[in-house]
């Protein structure tokens, strides 16, 4: 395509597609086949028994070449409400936003959103903030999701046998398949789906089960997260399923359940944990994770244990009889005292804690941890069950065995990538083949698209109508914000064809749907106010009333510990491409692993003895052999893993994924079975003798003893509050008195705002959907991973992460110190086994004396009177000094032009030069000289180039290669609010923009990361109010600023940590490594009373 | 050689042995074989080494085209340079033959000022270098920038928008420190060519030769009032450029002095990179005089006591920069900073220590070798040394900017740095444009101040046995 694709032209229900010019008019089939005919197709012929849809096709048809198709054809729908642009909107502002409710489907639930669209071209989502179980934060994958839309290897086409096809003759092959299901009952045909919580697709299986009842359902998902419906559902004996109340649980027990990270709605786990840790306001939940991985969770335990997957059963068993006050089985390698003193603990806070368990973990760890909560009384407190109606569709594998036996005649798959997410064993390639027709709606031609007759592109979510239940049961919406790019379709439109309504417009789908819901047709304006919501408001599920049987018990599965040459192989989602389907996604490869920080790849994780055992060593190539198969990948010694445990994160090294995602790390499903989907015992890994490079944003893991993040235990905090101010550097004698007067200073007295940041630390759990919010607000453009490798990675807003371990362990003598080894060598070093993890985003600090500024030649950084350090990208010709004065090194510098090169270029390492390439078949020196105004200049090709621009916020400039970026506290979105305020100021005068923070309007003035923070960590607003969220957090005791003596008095300040352990555990430790390893540099918290907020004097003047 | 020109002077009468000095035009050479000499480097067939030299020169010229081409159309990122390090190889180099030109203008004018009378045999091939030098140098901050086309936003240039250049920033005082030394620095060189090209002019055998060399000459006649003029002139000129020779460096040293980066941000800074300088400039004019003085036959001229007193500077700048070195880590552990104290630790035991060990054994320990007379009168040993001088002096670069840039305030922030092919291309290019530049220089221009040292000829005072007009001898001159 060398045009844009025009954003919302509605497509024809049942017609052709449009034409955009009279050249490509002249290309389709139809008019082709017009020319050559004397009548119109089918105008002389009249042989089937589609006559009438034949006709309505001609009819339209001809509209068509009339030049007057809209909305004339008999048999077309109702035109739907996604209008072009030619017809103005009432109240439509040209240049400012719209937003629209909407919701990202997830697997067994969805994320409610608003998202902003520009001229019908949606560019940033945002959580849904009035939705009852949202607080506006999302996830880094709803984050990025929206770059999804606009990826130029979408499926594009309909084919059939590899041809393209028009979607006219995919109808006809559906309508065809509608008439032989009715006409045998549906015997052989079978439907693969993922799984959803979209009623409306419930509805249609329920009338196609019911006019074909041979057809068969049947459900696959690579990362099983269902097995907690199915756990409660089996223990309760009712179709339930969990919801976890974490704010309302002061003691948490995980049993190696990452629900920071990688379970469903995550984010809502996250808003509900960080609820119950703010010390300010009160008592600090405490959590326990028992997990063999490094993950999120165990980053923000209290205690931690570190086991092998396979071991995590005995424990919860041993648990359960502790707390059952039975004697507990002792679990080999496992300090009794742990699991008695953490029994005792949830014990004494029966009802008031919670036991998770992972969906890794098989079923009778599921079904231990409902016991428990059960026995300690938290069902209704901590943990409730949401009646769910009982699933109809059968597992993979038994759809394998129907197809071995030839029990099916036509495949159809919605979405699944099969051939590469499919258990291995089950060999799906072929076994797919043995149906005699595949038919499959995907948004990619992907790895499976070669086992497919019918292919048809499918609608991204942000092109679709369609509905989904919340985690809370709360009906939501998914509506269009823009009509399917490619004229993909989705999972509704194809069911209902495929059963043979009358209606097949998803619009009318879930719109009837919603009444039925209601209880019938209630007329518009429900619909609207559902619609306006994005959400049916009280349609939250009650919880259902369980119990358990005073019974029942379950034994646990008894597993020996892995060794070194039986290794525990886990497979676990990937915080990034989860289990592969954002591998072409460009911002989720380049965000660095929450945990290591790694970045476009995974790796054979192990810990430090492991992989001295192995005898290998950080970046060797290994093979990890799993049965008779295997896998070759790096090695990366994690910090805090479980002894013989191997991690491997699945969703990589997807060969067809596209121009971003193809072979981007090693397939962890190549040795992943239908009994070890989870993980399981008997690996082995030995050496290649090749090594791989890895690119990590994070080369150094201590925090060296730097009060960078300042952390205390409970008690600690509440004998000295203001410990975080007490570990300042001294002052120097003297004071430090300030050579010349700031000129900020006066304009802090008279300007309308001062701007400010306060970030919680307590409450940061280090998801980074900040950096993708960031991203995808500010333009951010990603750069490889050769360029990440060589320290150029882009991201605005960054999570810092250190490992810290007691001082004895991590040695600080000159002349054999860690600190000053190359960073290679902290793999091999004894302190990383049992470290403590924090967190810390980092941003442009806003300084008010800011060093950046004073080193630039050419005025491009410099100070407005609002605080802000402000960019002038055109002024910036790219010396880098800023960045070298930068203490924070939060600058970022456009090394080469990352905008304006093609997706192809990011594995590097090579950089064509603009003077020897050619794009689009045309010499790029000639394309500029040319037309140097053509912004195709760049070296993308044009359907690339077509689509990325689509995505950019047109609020914020592209930055050009050679200069330098930096956060810039969303000047884009302070600057609207101002304007907003001073229109509805008019007169009064009442221009000061009212604090955004506590608001739930998708456009108060918030920054993205503020926005998509579901932690709620990070407050942005005006601190020269003192009654702002900002002020009032940093009147908080544990505000301190980063490198406060260097006086560049930051405007970003942070809330120090406190963790919460138990003192009577055998693992607690009097205070924080980290806080250690800087008393054990000689320094010690001094008594801080009376003393300000750094950098925070006179703000409220 | 022209004829009628006699090799030697008569013999003088004995001077007595304890006023007896070593002579600064060795074996007695007559005033015309000083102006045979040097300006048959330029008049003779080209030798067989110069255009041995000098085609590789030219190759490695073309290398520095192709490298700034590409990073100019490419950019910034096809260099090593990264985040924490955004300062590499290209500042680095910057400094380096910043540094190297240094020599060139404290021999000719704080020499000159002082009085020192050998600078003459040296002083014109020191300033063609430091010429050369800075032009070297003046690439890389023209061209490292993101956006080569807009570094005139570094000039204050009025516009419509009023904006000007930051004044405070320390790269704004390099761009006036170093272009006005370099100005100054190509007019005393100009200005002391004058006579000489004069010299060459009446010698010239062709037309296009006179014709040239009769416009660079100006004029020159050799009468009284031109010789006061220039004299005159030479001074002043001579006094602008003291005060640059200082500054420059000290100015460069301002852009790590200013900020605050724990190993950039210390007073010592100014006159340790003054003294760095002269150092590394000295080991420059060792390195190319020496082979020189052998390939032109200039030994009477450039003598062995001339490389004997710039070994005796070079040993003594070592010594500056060696307190240096000693001082910031005194200061570290002195002002209790760990930060600071970290860094310095880090430098001597951290990743990067090999840079660090060819610092300290480049610049302290080596010339420590000059205290032996007798490795003074080695021009071999002498040359090898000049080399790792000029290695240690990149390496003290290196391990200013880049140490201290890879691991500062932030664990989070530290990487370690590496250079690409394409940094060690430029870096080789500019290379080629030096010695392009410099052989180019030696072959068409007098190398050697020809006016100057007949003026430190015995024959040339008055009052000496031989000076003065000799009815002996006619009065060549």
């Amino acid at each position: 395509m060398s045009k844009t694709i025009p954003p919302t032209s509605p497509e024809p229900e049942t017609g052709r597609r449009y034409w955009r010019s009279l050249d490509q008019l002249a290309e389709t089939p139809e008019f082709k086949d017009w020319l050559q005919r004397e009548f119109p197709a089918g105008a002389s012929e009249w042989e089937d028994g589609h006559s009438r849809r034949h006709f309505m096709k001609i009819m339209s048809a001809s509209f068509m070449l009339a030049g007057i198709g809209l909305g004339a054809a008999g048999c077309r729908q109702k035109e739907e409400h996604i209008t072009p642009f030619g017809k103005a909107q009432e109240n439509y502002i040209h240049g400012n936003p719209q937003f629209y409710a909407t919701a990202m489907p997830t697997r067994g639930s969805a994320v409610p959103l608003v998202v902003r669209s520009y001229e019908g071209r949606p560019t940033k989502i945002e959580g849904n903030a009035y939705h009852p179980d949202s607080n506006g934060g999302t996830d880094r994958w709803t984050q990025a999701s929206i770059l999804g839309l606009y990826d130029p290897d979408r499926a594009q086409r309909f084919t059939h046998g590899g041809n393209t096809i028009t979607d006219a003759a995919a109808m006809d092959f559906l309508a065809d398949l509608s008439k032989t299901a009715a006409a045998n009952d549906g015997a052989g045909l079978s439907f693969l789906m993922e799984s959803s919580s979209s009623p409306s697709r419930a509805r249609l299986q329920k009338i196609i089960s019911k006019k074909f009842p041979k057809a068969k359902f049947y459900v696959y998902d690579p990362i099983d997260l269902d097995i907690h419906r199915r756990a409660a559902s089996q223990v309760f004996g009712q179709s339930v399923k969990p919801y976890y109340k974490f704010d309302a649980a002061k003691v948490i027990l995980s049993l190696d359940c990452d629900f920071i990270g990688a379970e469903e709605d995550a984010h809502i786990n996250i808003r509900r944990f960080a609820q119950g840790r703010n010390p300010d306001k009160g008592e600090l939940n405490r959590l326990y994770v028992i997990e063999s991985l490094m993950t999120l969770t165990g980053m923000n335990a209290d205690h931690r244990l570190r086991v092998a997957s396979s071991l995590v059963s005995q424990i919860a068993a041993a648990l359960t009889d502790a707390v059952s006050g039975k004697s507990a089985a002792s679990v080999a390698g496992v300090d009794p005292k742990w699991i008695s003193e953490c029994a005792k603990d949830l014990a004494a806070h029966a009802g008031e804690c919670l036991v998770v368990a992972g969906y890794q973990q098989p079923l009778p760890v599921h079904l231990l941890a409902h016991q428990l909560n059960s026995v300690l009384g938290n069902i209704g407190k901590t943990i409730v069950y949401n009646p769910v109606p009982e699933p109809i569709e059968g597992s993979l594998m038994s759809l394998a065995k129907s197809l071995e036996i030839g029990g099916v005649d036509t495949l159809v798959i919605f979405g699944g990538n099969l051939a590469y997410n499919a258990p291995v064993d089950l060999n799906w390639a072929a076994t797919q083949r043995k149906a005699k027709t595949v038919v499959r709606l995907a948004a990619y031609e992907d790895e499976s698209f070669e086992g497919t007759d019918w292919h048809f592109p499918a609608a991204h979510y942000l092109e679709s109508w369609g509905d989904a239940y919340t985690a809370d049961g709360t009906l939501v919406p998914i509506q269009p914000l823009i009509s399917p790019l490619f004229g993909g379709w989705t999972e509704l439109e194809v069911l209902a064809r495929i059963a043979g309504e009358n209606t097949f417009s998803p619009y009318e789908i879930v719109r009837a749907t919603f009444s039925e819901i209601l209880g019938g047709n209630t007329g518009d304006e429900p619909w609207k106010k559902y619609l306006f919501d994005g959400f049916l408001a009280g349609s939250a599920a009650r919880p259902a009333s369980v119990s358990l049987g005073a019974n029942a018990n379950w034994p646990a599965m008894q597993s020996a510990a892995p060794t070194t040459d039986k290794l525990e192989v886990v497979f676990f989602r990937d915080y990034s491409v989860d289990d592969g389907r954002h591998a072409n996604n460009g911002w989720l490869q380049e965000m660095p692993d929450p945990v290591a920080k790694m970045v476009w790849d995974n790796a054979v994780l192990l810990s430090r003895k492991t992989a001295k055992a192995l005898g290998v060593r950080n970046k060797d190539l290994v093979t990890v052999k799993l049965g008779d198969r295997s896998v070759e990948g790096p090695i990366w010694v994690q910090p805090g893993m479980a002894e013989n445990v191997v991690g491997l994160a699945l969703g990589y090294g997807r060969p067809k994924a596209g121009r971003v995602g193809s072979n981007v790390g090693f397939n962890a499903y190549g040795i992943r079975t239908v009994e070890a989907q989870g993980f399981t015992v008997g690996a082995t890994v030995s050496k290649t003798g090749k090594t791989f490079p890895i690119s990590c944003t994070q080369d150094h893991w201590s925090m060296e003893g730097r009060p960078v993040v300042r952390e205390a235990n409970l008690s600690q905090f509440k004998e000295n509050p203001r410990f975080a101010m007490g570990m300042n550097a001294p002052e120097a004698p003297g004071g430090d008195k300030s050579f010349y007067p700031n000129p900020l200073d006066k304009a802090k007295l008279t300007a309308h705002h001062q701007w400010g940041m306060s970030i919680d630390l307590n409450q940061c759990v280090g998801c980074s959907a900040c950096m993708m919010a960031c991203q995808s607000e500010n333009n951010i453009p990603i750069v490889g991973k050769d360029l990440v490798g060589r320290g150029r990675e882009m991201h605005w807003i960054r999570i810092d992460r250190y490992y810290s371990a007691p001082p004895a362990k991590h040695k600080w003598d000159v002349l054999n110190s860690e600190s000053f080894r190359p960073e290679d060598e902290q793999q091999f070093e004894e302190w990383i086994d049992d470290p403590q993890v924090v967190t810390q985003p980092m941003l442009c600090q806003h300084c008010e004396a800011a060093p950046c500024e004073n080193v630039c030649p050419v005025n491009a950084t410099v100070h407005d009177q609002e605080g802000l350090n402000v960019m002038v990208y055109n002024r910036c010709v790219g010396t880098r000094y800023c960045s070298n004065n930068c203490p924070y090194k939060v600058r970022r510098f456009n090394f080469l032009d990352y905008n304006k090169r093609s997706l192809a270029e990011l594995k590097g390492p090579r950089y064509p030069t603009p003077l020897l390439h050619a794009t689009d078949g045309k010499w790029d020196i000639l394309r500029w000289w040319s037309d140097p105004m053509d912004p195709t200049k760049g070296m993308r090709n044009a359907d690339e180039w077509d689509l990325i621009k689509m995505i950019k916020n047109p609020d914020v400039t592209v930055r050009m290669r050679g200069v330098m970026e930096k956060c810039s506290f969303c000047l884009q979105r302070i600057e609207g609010a101002k304007i907003t305020q001073k229109v509805k100021a008019g007169a009064s005068g009442d221009v000061i923009v009212p604090d955004g923070a506590a608001s739930k309007e998708v456009t108060a003035l918030k920054t993205a990361c503020q926005q998509a923070c579901p932690a709620g960590a990070i407050v942005f607003g005006n601190i020269a109010d003192p009654e702002s969220a900002v002020s009032k957090r940093k009147t908080s005791p544990r505000n301190y600023s980063v490198l406060e003596f260097l006086l560049t008095k930051p405007r970003t300040t942070y809330l120090a940590r406190v963790r919460n352990p138990n003192p009577s555990m055998p693992d607690f430790v009097e205070e924080p490594f980290s806080l250690q390893e800087w008393e054990s540099k000689g320094n010690h918290v001094e008594e801080e009373h009376e003393a300000a907020p750094a950098g925070e004097e006179q703000h409220h003047g | 050689m022209a004829e009628n020109v006699p090799i030697t002077m008569p013999e003088a009468p004995p001077v007595p042995v304890e006023l007896e000095r070593t002579p600064l035009v060795a074996n007695n050479r007559s005033i015309g074989w000083i102006s045979d000499r040097v300006a048959g480097i330029c008049e003779g067939k080209t030798p067989l080494w110069w255009w041995m030299a000098f085609i590789p020169s030219a190759l490695m010229l073309g290398l520095l085209g192709c490298m700034l081409i590409y990073q100019v159309s490419t950019g910034v990122g096809v260099w090593g340079n990264m985040h924490p390090v955004m300062w590499g190889w290209d500042i680095i180099n910057f400094v380096w033959w910043i540094g190297i030109g240094h020599a060139g203008t404290l021999i000719s004018a704080i020499l000159f000022l002082l009085r020192q009378r050998w600078r003459t045999g040296v002083n014109r091939a020191a300033e063609a270098m430091t010429i050369f030098a800075v032009m070297c140098a003046g690439i890389y901050p023209a061209m490292h920038v993101g956006r080569v086309w807009f570094d005139w936003f570094l000039f204050p240039i009025p516009n419509s928008q009023s904006i000007w250049p930051q004044f405070r920033s320390p790269l704004m005082w390099d761009v006036f420190a170093v272009s006005t030394y370099f100005t100054v620095s190509v007019l005393f060189w100009y200005m002391g060519l004058i006579p000489d090209l004069a010299v060459m002019r009446d010698r010239a055998k062709s037309k296009v030769r006179q014709f040239l060399y009769g416009l660079f000459a100006l004029g020159w006649t050799g009468s009284n009032r031109h010789w006061s003029n220039y004299e005159k002139a030479y001074l002043i000129l001579a006094g602008l450029a003291t005060p640059l020779v200082l500054s420059v460096h000290s100015i460069v040293s301002l852009d790590f002095a200013v900020s605050q980066l724990p190993g950039w941000h210390t007073t010592i800074f100014p006159p340790y990179f003054v003294a760095g300088a002269i150092f590394s400039g000295f080991g420059m004019v060792l390195t190319l005089l020496i082979p020189l003085r052998k390939l032109c036959h200039l030994e009477d001229i450039i003598t062995m006591r001339h490389v004997d007193i710039m070994c005796k500077v070079t040993l003594a700048t070592s010594s500056i920069v060696g307190y240096a070195y000693f001082m910031e880590f005194f200061i570290a552990w002195y002002s209790g900073n760990p930060y600071e104290r970290f860094h310095f630790l880090n430098r001597a035991f951290g990743p990067y220590q090999w840079g660090w060990i060819m610092m300290m054994s480049c610049n302290v320990l080596v010339p420590q070798l000059f205290w032996s007379k007798k490795v003074r009168s080695n021009v071999w040993i002498i040359f090898v040394l000049s080399l790792l001088v000029n290695i240690g002096m990149w390496f003290e670069r290196f391990v200013i900017i880049v140490i201290s840039l890879h691991r500062e305030f932030l664990p989070a922030n530290w990487g370690y740095f590496k250079p690409t092919w394409v940094d060690i291309c430029t870096f080789l290019g500019t290379f080629g444009l030096f010695f392009t530049m410099f052989l180019l220089f030696m072959r068409f221009l007098p190398m050697i101040a020809v006016s100057e040292v007949k003026g430190v000829t015995p024959q040339a005072d008055p009052h000496h046995p031989l000076g003065g007009a000799k009815p002996t001898t006619g009065g060549h001159h």
